[in-house]
């Protein structure tokens, strides 16, 4: 049962049988367990029970792709502008780097900082509209990561490792967690300009069945490959071959009702066939009203495309899409090795009103409570120069911020060091970043296993601990 | 010295004929669980067990499944009716069903050696090849291009592929097979095939731009060894790479003994598959268009070479200083590991004369363009490269040490090992001989040797085993790649032992063992439910009944094709481009086909790209080609049936079914609906099928207009069903 195939031929009780194998001392019965009802669970989409009760029954995330500068948005650091000009001090540990510009001079943040809310959280001013909610927001200020580059930083905040194979994080959730509308993806993602680094390696289902694995929506009406029955195909025809289709299937599954895989295709017809009617419901931001529209920015070019994908992922969390994964400048818009004021300029503003109206709307239909938002990108940025006004990588140390779901906003978490270059005080690498996310939706990450290569696998690996300090 | 003086304690305490069973860097012994599991004992090939039913026994195979079946009081299923057998065999070995000719031609042939006679057909198909390839393909993680955030095309990787295909089809010796995989480059230095089949190496994914290449350099030497393990061996070895396995007798350092025997391997993409003849007759042709245009191309790397030092340098500067220093060193100087470095280092400091001229301005760039349009003249006398392949070949230099390495980490070195086995198996390192290459090791070699030993107690269990599997849609162990503890005990133990020593017996020949299985009563048998067998067994693990199972997204694609009459059966070269869906977008390229009917080729054929891969094929299960899969997911999810209900290319292929049918059944509509069912399902409808069927032609008319467009829908339906995607 390791390798693959979670819904062999046998029965729970082949599974079990199993168990006479003769092991001693191992902590197998959690994983047994999940297996054994892996294997019971022929319909892979079966909502099933989380392990504790959950705070957020949805995450949107907004995932700054390119890595954004924390020092120049939520982390301001007075010590660096000191040093502004001035090569590193050697006390700082000179790290490897992917431009190799850990020899440059140190770079401070031109940006005018203020703090806001009630709470006082420091925020920049390239995030004016996102600065108003921080009372809303806590501040993961602690994160790291592990990759140099693009791709595997990526595939790591999306899957906990480096290298590509793993399950995505929004994978395993329904791997957990079942559908909660079986007519709409589980697990969605949304781009706005260039495809993906790494592309679908990131919403892979890895080595769980292939049904958990994220679907990406295009733009326009049709958001799920070959969603439009074929060209000149009405409804009225497609429903009659369909009726078709399901006499022969019947009549041939008739005396083979041992095999519910063939039953399982039956349905999995009429469900595509409901997908068809509902799905571009879904994404038709038509019937919004014109306030909302202008709550996310519609109207405004810079904003639009980004703001549409927000008020997207509100809709679609709206009717019990678990997981939406929301690229802001998709094909790494935020990696700013040169001349960072125009680039985050630009991706700043495309994201900051749009990401505020997302929590304004949320916020006012009562479902921010139970929905978990949650901005970064795959790694910061560093604070020394690179090519004089830009920044190289930074996965030693960086922000994330959570907001909804059973968050505590208002306050920060954890510490970078005094320019911002590694996480110092309670550093939360990316499996604790997931371990939170997964507890928050009423998951354990350790009791989350699938057998895989003769290895109880988790969605973090060897690591993971949650990060309580965002909701206790 | 206390550990010496325990370990040979231990084997007087075990009597000279126990095998070498103590780590000797821990002292600790191998449990005793660990030292009888079965896998690891010597192979013996046991006497077919005595049944009653002797009448049902064929071949061996039956008489042990049966004596399972007798104890537990359990009956075997009757004969599959003839035209359920035929399918299945079409579908089993060559991936798609057979022709209604070929149907009426098994019914009607009453000798008892009709259906051996279609097995033998079947097996000398190149069809079988290409079905059987894929199999493989999936165990060798193989795509056509890197994977990572660039995703290049592997120009030449397909000739691995093409060698697999006529590796089954010439049923060549599985050890031999197994050699060339290994260490075809030092045991058959001037055979094609053997360079070819390195590439079985060469398919881990790879990131070309990687900054800490010696971090890279450990993640494909790992990948490597976690791939070995699992397709050769059946063992999980990567659960090693950190600490002694939490289950199976596989210690720390054995993780890294494997490894050593990869030490000095180094990426050739450059590998001549042509003989000597034709390469010298081309480096003679070369050399004339060299002197012809030395002229302007020395004009032409004047103009460059300030821009190449600037690319050079720049990117130079992006590595540690440690690889800078590898880099830029004198040859002589280098140590053997900083020769590994060196090699995974120089394509990213090596540039196009296109790359670098991007760089050049104003009068340079003109002065480039009106070189480049000179030294194109001479493209006429440019002489065809020679067949490349690409592979896995050793460095030059001598291997560098290999370290049990700290929690995996490459920068973590505890103490040095040298290639080695298994130590529960051998506890000694390997023997390293001198090979036919003389300027390789001869380590990877020596443990290609070792696995195609006979007495190896693994390499022919696994294979046997994987061959059931296939034949079967599951093995007799059911996790094919994990014959450890935490993988599934075989159901049948002796019956997999029987297979495995046979396997060897018949010359490692698959083809013969395939023949032998499929002649057995166990696999002719129907697919049918039975309540008095299935009550007590209903999983199935007695063999009762031919386990029903879907086909493949690469059969299901090439079985549309087949009964349509659309496929081009064109074998072997560079992967085909099919249309991607509209809306799809690719990073490293997807350049479709100018010639339509290359769309229509085997699905074998079909580009891999790792981040891309084939839509129709991902949705059903293709496995993504990141790690080895010994065996695939089975899925039931909407997104199949939108792919075969709503892809215009699906849609076209009903079309050209309908037509064939109408063209072959004439105009009365009864004629029609039995040849597609003829076609599609090997077998005539039944009257209450006729008529369900005549009822939706004429119903259906209402809404789909004209009679086309009704009967392609009628026959788009069919290649829909279930009866079509499973193999009964």
């Amino acid at each position: 049962m390791s390798t693959n195939c979670p819904y062999p031929h046998g029965t729970r009780r082949t599974f079990l049988s199993r168990l006479g194998t003769g092991l001693s001392g191992i902590a197998l019965s959690s994983m047994i367990a999940e297996d054994a009802l892996a294997a019971a669970r022929r319909d892979p989409m079966e909502p099933r029970e989380p392990h504790h009760k959950p705070m957020a029954k949805s995450v949107i995330w907004l995932f700054m792709e390119g890595g954004p500068s924390h020092i120049d948005l939520f982390d301001p650091k007075p010590k660096l502008n000191e040093l502004d000009g001035q090569p590193m001090p050697a006390s700082f540990g000179k790290p490897i780097t992917a431009m190799g510009t850990a020899g440059n001079t140190l770079m401070g943040s031109p940006r005018k900082w203020k703090q806001h809310g009630q709470s006082g959280l420091w925020v920049s001013d390239w995030y004016p509209n996102i600065a108003e909610h921080v009372d809303d927001i806590a501040v993961l200020r602690s994160c790291w990561a592990n990759g140099l580059n693009h791709v595997g930083s990526v595939c790591q905040m999306n899957t906990g490792d480096i290298l590509a194979g793993r399950p995505a994080l929004g994978a395993w959730l329904t791997y957990g967690l079942g559908s909660a509308n079986r007519n709409l993806p589980t697990f969605v993602i949304l781009t706005d300009d260039k495809e993906v680094l790494g592309g679908p390696k990131n919403w892979s289902a890895g080595f769980l069945p292939a049904s958990f694995q994220g679907t990406q929506f295009r733009n326009g009406d049709s958001p799920i490959l070959h969603l439009k029955s074929p060209q000149g195909v009405t409804a009225e025809r497609q429903r009659s071959k369909l009726d078709f289709l399901k006499e022969l299937n019947e009549r041939w599954n008739a005396d083979k009702q041992d095999d519910s895989d063939l039953d399982a295709r039956v349905a999995s017809y009429e469900l595509a066939y409901k997908m068809q009617a509902t799905a571009p419901e879904a994404v038709d931001l038509t019937k919004e009203t014109a306030a909302t529209k202008a709550l996310y920015g519609l109207e405004d070019e810079a904003t639009s495309v980004f703001g549409a994908n927000c008020l997207l992922a509100r809709r679609l969390v709206e009717r019990g899409v678990r997981f939406v994964e929301l690229y802001c400048g998709s094909g790494s818009g935020w990696d700013a090795h040169a001349n960072i004021e125009a680039n985050h300029g630009k991706w700043c503003k495309a994201s900051d009103k749009p990401i505020a109206g997302l929590l304004t709307d949320l916020k006012q239909r009562g479902m921010l409570e139970d929905t978990l938002v949650v901005w970064g990108g795959e790694f910061g940025r560093t604070p020394f120069n690179e090519k004089g006004n830009g920044r190289d990588h930074n996965p030693w140390g960086f922000t994330m911020w959570f907001a909804g779901g059973g968050v505590k906003g208002g306050r920060t978490v954890g510490t970078t060091d005094e320019i911002g270059l590694r996480a110092v005080d309670r550093p939360a690498h990316v499996h604790d970043v997931h371990a939170s996310i997964l507890h928050l939706m009423g998951l354990d990450h350790v009791k989350l296993t699938y057998l895989h290569n003769g290895r109880a696998e988790r969605p973090t690996i060897v690591g993971g601990d949650p990060v309580r300090e965002l909701w206790a | 010295m206390r550990n010496v003086r325990v370990a040979s304690m231990s084997v007087l305490a075990l009597g000279a004929a126990s095998v070498l069973v103590w780590a000797s860097d821990g002292a600790k012994p191998f449990s005793a669980a660990q030292k009888t599991w079965w896998a690891f004992q010597k192979l013996v090939k046991p006497a077919a067990p005595a049944v009653k039913n002797t009448a049902w026994v064929k071949t061996p195979v039956d008489a042990f499944l049966l004596a399972k079946m007798e104890d537990r009081g359990v009956k075997p299923n009757p004969r599959a009716d003839k035209a359920t057998l035929i399918r299945r065999a079409y579908l089993v070995l060559t991936g798609m069903p057979p022709a209604p000719e070929q149907v009426q031609a098994f019914l009607a042939d009453d000798s008892p050696k009709a259906f051996e006679r279609v097995v033998d057909e079947l097996l000398a198909s190149p069809h079988y090849g290409e079905r059987w390839a894929r199999h493989w393909l999936d165990l060798a993680r193989y795509a056509d291009s890197e994977g990572f955030k660039a995703d290049e095309t592997r120009p030449n990787v397909w000739r691995y592929r093409d060698y697999v295909i006529r590796a089954f089809n010439e049923d060549k010796p599985y050890n031999r097979f197994v050699e060339e995989q290994l260490a075809g480059d030092e045991l058959y230095p001037k055979n094609a095939d053997a360079l070819a089949a390195t590439g079985f190496n060469r398919h881990f994914p790879d990131e070309s731009n990687a900054a800490n290449i010696m971090l890279r350099r450990q993640e494909l030497l790992n990948d490597i060894t976690d791939t070995t393990g699992a397709v050769f061996m059946g063992l999980t070895f990567g659960c090693a790479r950190c600490h002694d396995h939490k289950y199976d007798p596989i210690l720390h350092k054995d993780y890294y003994r494997l490894q050593a025997f990869f030490a000095n391997v180094k990426i050739d993409d450059q590998l001549s598959l042509e003989e000597e003849g034709r390469v010298a007759d081309y480096r003679e042709k070369e050399r004339s268009y060299l002197a012809a245009t030395a002229e302007v191309r020395a004009e032409i790397a004047k103009l460059l070479e300030p821009a190449y030092q600037k690319r050079y340098e720049e990117r130079l500067s992006r590595f540690p200083e440690e690889i800078q220093a590898v880099i830029t060193m004198k040859a002589e100087e280098r140590t053997p590991f900083q020769w590994q470095m060196f090699h995974k280092a120089k394509p990213q400091v090596t540039f196009t004369d296109a790359e670098v001229a991007g760089l050049l301005k104003g009068d340079e760039r003109t002065r480039y363009k009106e070189l480049t349009a000179e030294l194109a003249k001479f493209d006429a006398t440019k002489p065809e490269p020679p067949a490349l392949a690409q592979g896995m070949v050793d460095a030059a230099s001598p291997a560098p040490q290999t370290h049990v390495l700290s929690g995996g980490a490459y920068n973590s070195p505890k103490d040095e090992v040298q290639p080695g086995f298994l130590t529960i198996l051998d506890e000694k390192p390997a023997e390293i001989a001198p090979v036919a290459n003389p300027s390789s090791t001869g380590r990877r070699a020596a443990l290609a040797r070792w696995l195609t030993r006979e007495d190896n107690p693994l390499t022919s269990r696994v294979m046997a085993n994987r061959i059931w599997h296939y034949q079967f849609g599951r093995g007799i162990a059911g996790t094919p790649s994990d014959f450890g503890m935490m993988g599934e005990r075989p159901v049948n133990k002796e019956l997999l032992d029987y297979l495995a020593a046979r396997f060897v017996e018949l010359g490692w020949s698959v083809k013969k063992l395939n023949r032998e299985i499929m002649l057995s009563s166990a696999w002719q048998q129907s697919a049918e439910w039975r309540e008095d067998a299935g009550g007590e067994d209903p999983a199935n693990k007695l063999t009762w009944r031919y386990p029903r199972h879907r086909l493949e997204g690469e059969a299901i694609r090439d079985s549309i094709l087949s009964v349509a009459g659309a496929l081009n059966g064109k074998m072997y070269g560079p992967g085909v481009f099919p249309a991607l869906p509209p809306g799809m977008v690719t990073r490293g390229g997807w350049k479709v086909q100018e010639d339509e009917a290359e769309a229509n080729r085997r699905s074998v054929y079909i580009f891999v790209r790792r981040n891309t891969r084939y839509p129709m094929l991902q949705a059903f299960d293709m496995p993504d080609t990141h790690e080895s899969c010994a065996r695939r997911n089975i899925t039931v999810s909407p997104t199949q049936a939108l792919e075969l209900l709503n892809s215009d290319v699906v849609m076209g292929w009903a079309k050209q079914l309908s037509q064939r049918v109408r063209n072959d059944a004439g105009l009365d509509e009864r004629g029609q609906v039995e040849r597609a069912w003829k076609l599609v399902y090997q077998r005539p409808p039944s009257e209450a099928e006729t008529a369900s069927a005549l009822a939706f032609l004429k119903k259906h008319g209402d809404v789909a207009g004209d009679s086309e467009a009704v009967f392609t829908d009628f026959c788009h339906a069919l290649i829909n069903s279930n009866e079509f995607v499973y193999v009964n």
